[in-house]
């Protein structure tokens, strides 16, 4: 009896001592937790020589509060921070928008999808700098490619598409939209490859129209990911400055300055890197909440089929 | 009085059922078609319009870019001809650049994907604990614009020993591009069913096993988007690339492009086509890849 | 799978770290090597001749000097890194121009009065009062650039255009406002003749770039302004003269856009599209830095030899306007490791033989800050392009950029104050002295900023 007694004492702090081992990590054991860590290895590496010193540096750079006094004195800082937020509003969701409905369009079966897929990626490739040049010429008032085709074709004087705030500003819109959806519809499209196809045959048979697949399925499906990209989107947008820069060069009047084209200008023109980083930074606010709801989002749920 | 029974028209609701589906679904297939028709002809013109104007820069003899007509009226390939055989001292090295471009676009997709899937699949798959820390830090290499961390980069890449180096400009693309792989590779992964893994497991596969024979070719897709996704910010980024790269043979060809920003009258014809030219690869590689695409759920893994 | 084992990658990966953090700086093969960053030139020969001039120095000196040649906006990127993060080259030109005064603002480079006293007598007095900048840290003067070339703005124009709008090119009028408003008459003829979408000035009204303060400061200039800054640094504002000249040189360029005589798409015109317009002979006249518009087709003989390279006309009052020259420096940062290599190699560089050699090799799309060069040389004579500019920029009366005096300057050029103020009438609807009041503000507020302390 006492001996029985005295081994279950002495069991019960092993299995404890086990559970406790084991829900650390997770359930894997032995072998298996170090091929895990040993794949995170990389990563880590990376990470460790090539972000923490550069990005506590540029945080370190924008710190100084007197930076930010001299930002908001800035007498275009203002708009500047309006059209960052118009921009990120229409360029963000119109983006993801439109990427998802030609996801829908390019999973059509056939030849010509996949050629038109093609066409369809080819800004992307193109380098950014002589796309948006290019754009710019195509833009001019006086002598450029669009207003030379529409006096060809329609017989009237197009505006001179950079010379107004508002078009100079949409046209930028247009010319990020321009290159950079196929990259956001490619992801999705990748995305909806891996809806199984049983799934959808399955409601075809009860009589589903393409649209309530869509909305029963298709989107509930990738909603998880959509956000995933749209919050990403609009990270990535932040620290966009070649559109505006070749576009429309901020102009006119430094009118259609964004965030991230006054930092650049502030850092290089002005010789003043720290006023730059401060100018991306004064964003935070705005991204601090993207990447709290990002770091939620990317937790492990496993999506319910 | 003879009572005349006229049968009515049969009306279409009272046709058979099988026929009302077919006449349906045919006037879907149409107006599918007519949908298809528009959306491919918004796309063509969108897409086209910006391209056409490079390549009618392109085609410009003297590289003349502000015209009143909408083609040239001497086109000449002139400026393809001249990139294509150096001829211009901004293009001096175009081969050579072309190969420093296709080594660091080669290189950091190769370990863009290796890394993201590896951790990915640690994180996701085999769900070590306190995975997410690791996801939750790499989000901090997105707090502050890749463009203004130029300086710091530069500075630690002197302190690295790899000034004027490939390898600098890999890390740096490398570093940028992988949070946003795990990112992806992440999600994608949640709609492929755990159950793949752990009976994998249970016939006897090592980790690795199940990374390279059930993860990966379930990942095809996602592996194709991101891939691409970081080929072509190797292929196309320049800001790194001529921050860190100092000297014309380690330079790349977007390092090339952006010379000629660098004088008021350069010749745009040349700098066009050198674009064109440069995009051509990127697309030819998408082109191979794009069978994989459309790997699914049905390729290998679930059996039975 | 052999091979890949969990160690091997962990291995693996630190170990190719390892290897990046203990490969060793590029050893120094002695002290005697100066790093070099040089901007590349506009036109390919200004490289081939820097490049024969580093041989012809090592040659003569045994030093070795390790040069880039860099394209000139990621130059000016790679300053900013290195003097940031302190990783300096031992000499870098100054990109853009008015990059070294505010470095030696903030006291980032080290003085070169030495290398300037072997040649002083021979550099124009611009040039030596643009090397000479404000430290705000040990709040006094020195030299700190080493001045290698001046840069005026001639105007540019298409002969034949002129001619085919029945004028010959000697019918300009030789006083200022006459002048412009003469190019004014070219575009309605023009357009007259079927012309539909040719223009009569190339001003760049423009926020974008350099080209628009240089505007500006020349009809400032033109009309009575140039004491804006003295040689001090103090802001003159607040003289009448000075106020008047600057409304009379925000109304000038932007009624003639009002008025339709410059492209509408002038107002957002980025660096370049100035010379494409011209270029495209989309614009009669254009008024721009140096002579690279004409340098850059100087194989197309028949559109060499139309366009006409000309200096200044006089002010309204009769008396000759000076033309404002940027002078290029080369500059020694803070840090460096060999700046007395550097300064050995400037010495050489800026012997006014070498230096007219390197500048003659370029096709003399720039000139020498060194009167005395063209002087003894007819070859700068020989071209009528390069004639009317070295005339303007060199012989003629020249006076600094602002921004020497006093960085503010610099400031209030990359902020584009005046050319808001142009905006400001051209779209925004006030009156010229509405916007150069909004502008007078703006140009205060960044002066003080700037507060110069002479010990």
């Amino acid at each position: 009896m006492s001996s029985s007694a005295t081994l279950a004492e002495i069991g019960r702090p092993l299995v404890q001592r086990r559970s406790l081992w084991h829900y650390w990590r997770g359930g894997l054991r032995g072998s298996e937790f170090t091929w895990a860590v040993a794949f995170l290895v990389p990563y880590v590496v990376v990470f460790l020589a090539f972000v923490v010193y550069p990005v506590l540096y540029g945080l370190w750079m924008g710190s100084r509060p007197g930076l930010y006094v001299e930002l908001f004195s800035d007498p275009i800082y203002q708009m500047t921070v309006a059209n960052t937020v118009i921009f990120l509003v229409f360029g963000v969701n119109l983006k993801l928008f439109l990427a998802l409905m030609l996801s829908g369009f390019f999973m059509r079966p056939g030849c010509w999808t996949k050629l038109m897929l093609l066409v369809y990626v080819l800004p992307w490739a193109i380098p950014s700098l002589p796309a948006f040049i290019s754009i710019h010429w195509m833009l001019n008032g006086d002598w450029g490619l669009l207003n030379n085709a529409l006096y060809e074709v329609f017989g009237i004087d197009g505006p001179s598409w950079l010379n107004s705030r508002w078009l100079a500003l949409g046209s930028a819109i247009c010319s990020h939209l321009w290159k950079w959806t196929p990259f956001w519809t490619v992801i999705l499209l990748a995305g909806r490859m891996s809806i199984p196809q049983e799934i959808y045959d399955a409601a075809k048979v009860d009589g589903a129209t393409g649209l309530h697949s869509f909305a029963h399925i298709t989107f509930p499906l990738l909603g998880n990911l959509y956000l995933v990209l749209t919050l990403l989107a609009t990270i990535f947008l932040l620290g966009d400055f070649n559109t505006v820069f070749f576009v429309t060069g901020g102009g006119p009047a430094n009118t259609t300055h964004l965030l991230a084209t006054l930092g650049i200008r502030d850092a290089y023109d002005m010789g003043h890197p720290e006023l730059g980083v401060a100018a991306v930074m004064s964003a935070l606010p705005l991204m601090i909440p993207v990447v709290v709801v990002l770091m939620r989002k990317l937790k492990n749920t496993q999506v319910q089929l | 009085m003879s009572i005349t029974i006229t049968r009515p028209p049969m009306p279409a609701q009272t046709l058979r059922p099988t026929q009302r589906l077919r006449r349906a679904a045919r006037r879907r297939r149409v107006f599918g078609h007519i949908g298809a028709g528009i959306v491919s002809a918004i796309i063509l013109l969108w897409t086209f319009t910006p391209i056409y104007n490079m390549i009618m820069v392109a085609l410009e003899p003297k590289g003349d870019v502000f015209t009143t007509t909408l083609f040239p009226a001497r086109p000449s390939v002139e400026s393809f001809w001249i990139v294509l055989s150096q001829g211009f001292w901004y293009l001096e090295f175009f081969w050579h650049q072309f190969g420093n471009s296709v080594y660091i676009a080669t290189m950091v997709t190769l370990l863009v994907l290796l890394i993201g899937s590896l951790t990915s699949f640690s994180i996701g798959r085999m769900r070590i604990r306190n995975g997410w820390l690791i996801t939750n830090a790499a989000l901090l290499t997105y707090v502050i614009p890749a463009s203004f961390l130029a300086i710091p980069f530069y500075l630690i890449m002197q302190h690295y020993g790899l000034n004027n180096n490939p390898w600098s400009v890999i890390s740096a693309l490398v570093t940028f591009a992988t949070p946003y792989a795990i990112f992806i590779f992440q999600e994608y992964g949640r709609s492929i069913p755990l159950e793949l893994d752990e009976s994998a497991r249970i016939d006897g596969a090592s980790p690795v096993q199940i990374y390279l024979k059930v993860y990966l070719p379930l990942m095809a897709p996602a592996l194709v988007a991101v891939g691409t996704y970081a080929m072509l910010l190797a292929w196309n980024e320049y800001l790194y690339q001529f921050l860190l790269l100092s000297s014309k043979q380690s330079m790349t060809v977007p390092v090339a492009l952006a010379q000629f920003t660098n004088s008021d009258v350069a010749p745009w014809n040349y700098m066009m086509a050198t674009a064109i030219i440069y995009a051509l690869p990127p697309i030819a590689t998408y082109y191979m890849f794009r069978r994989k695409m459309t790997a699914g759920l049905t390729i290998g893994g679930i059996k039975g | 799978m052999r091979g890949i084992t969990r160690r091997s990658v962990i291995h693996g990966s630190v170990g190719l770290v390892a290897a990046g953090l203990s490969c060793p700086h590029v050893a120094r093969a002695a002290s005697t090597t100066a790093t070099v960053w040089w901007v590349q030139g506009f036109v390919e020969e200004e490289d081939v001749a820097f490049r024969k001039l580093v041989a012809d120095y090592e040659k003569a000196s045994g030093n070795t000097i390790d040069y880039s040649i860099v394209p000139f906006a990621p130059l000016r990127q790679k300053v900013v890194s290195a003097i940031t993060s302190g990783a300096v080259p031992d000499l870098v030109p100054t990109t853009p121009a008015e990059a070294y005064v505010l470095f030696a603002w903030n006291d980032k480079l080290i003085d070169v009065g030495d290398v300037i006293a072997t040649q002083k007598g021979e550099y124009s007095e611009t040039a030596l009062l643009s090397a000479m900048c404000y430290n705000s840290v040990e709040k006094r003067r020195g030299y700190y650039g080493v001045p290698t070339v001046s840069a005026a703005q001639p105007h540019h124009i298409w002969r034949s255009l002129v001619e085919k709008a029945g004028y010959k090119i000697e019918d300009i009028p030789n006083t200022f406002d006459a002048y412009y408003d003469f190019f004014k008459d070219v575009q309605k003829r023009l357009r007259a003749r079927g012309e539909r979408k040719v223009y009569g000035l190339g001003f760049q009204v423009t926020t974008n770039g350099n080209d628009p303060n240089n505007l500006f400061n020349h009809f400032l200039i033109a009309y009575g302004g140039a004491g804006i800054v003295s040689k001090d640094g103090i802001l003159h504002l607040d003289d009448p003269q000075v106020r008047e000249a600057a409304i009379k040189a925000l109304t000038y360029p932007s009624i003639a856009y009002k008025e339709g005589f410059v492209p509408p798409g002038a107002i957002n015109w980025n660096d370049a599209d100035d010379n494409t317009a011209f270029h495209a002979r989309q614009v009669v006249m254009d008024f721009d830095g140096t002579i690279s518009t004409e340098v850059a087709i100087i194989k197309d003989r028949q559109d060499y030899d139309d366009v006409v390279t000309m200096g200044f006309p006089l002010s309204n009052d009769g008396k000759p306007v000076p033309a404002q020259v940027a002078i290029g420096v080369t500059m020694i940062p803070k840090g460096a490791k060999n700046p007395d290599v550097a300064k050995d190699f400037m010495k050489y560089f800026i012997q006014p033989e070498v230096n007219n050699e390197r500048l003659k090799t370029g096709l003399g799309r720039s000139i020498p800050a060194m009167p005395s060069i063209v002087k003894g040389d007819h070859w700068w004579f020989d071209d009528p392009h390069r004639k009317a500019y070295v005339e303007l920029g060199l012989l003629g009366p020249t006076i600094p950029e602002f921004y020497v005096y006093n960085p503010a300057y610099a400031q209030v050029r990359n902020e584009h104050v005046w050319a808001t103020g142009w905006t400001d009438v051209m779209q925004g609807g006030l009156t010229p002295q509405a916007a150069a009041e909004r502008a007078f503000k703006r140009v205060e507020e960044i002066f003080a900023k700037y507060p110069i302390v002479e010990s």
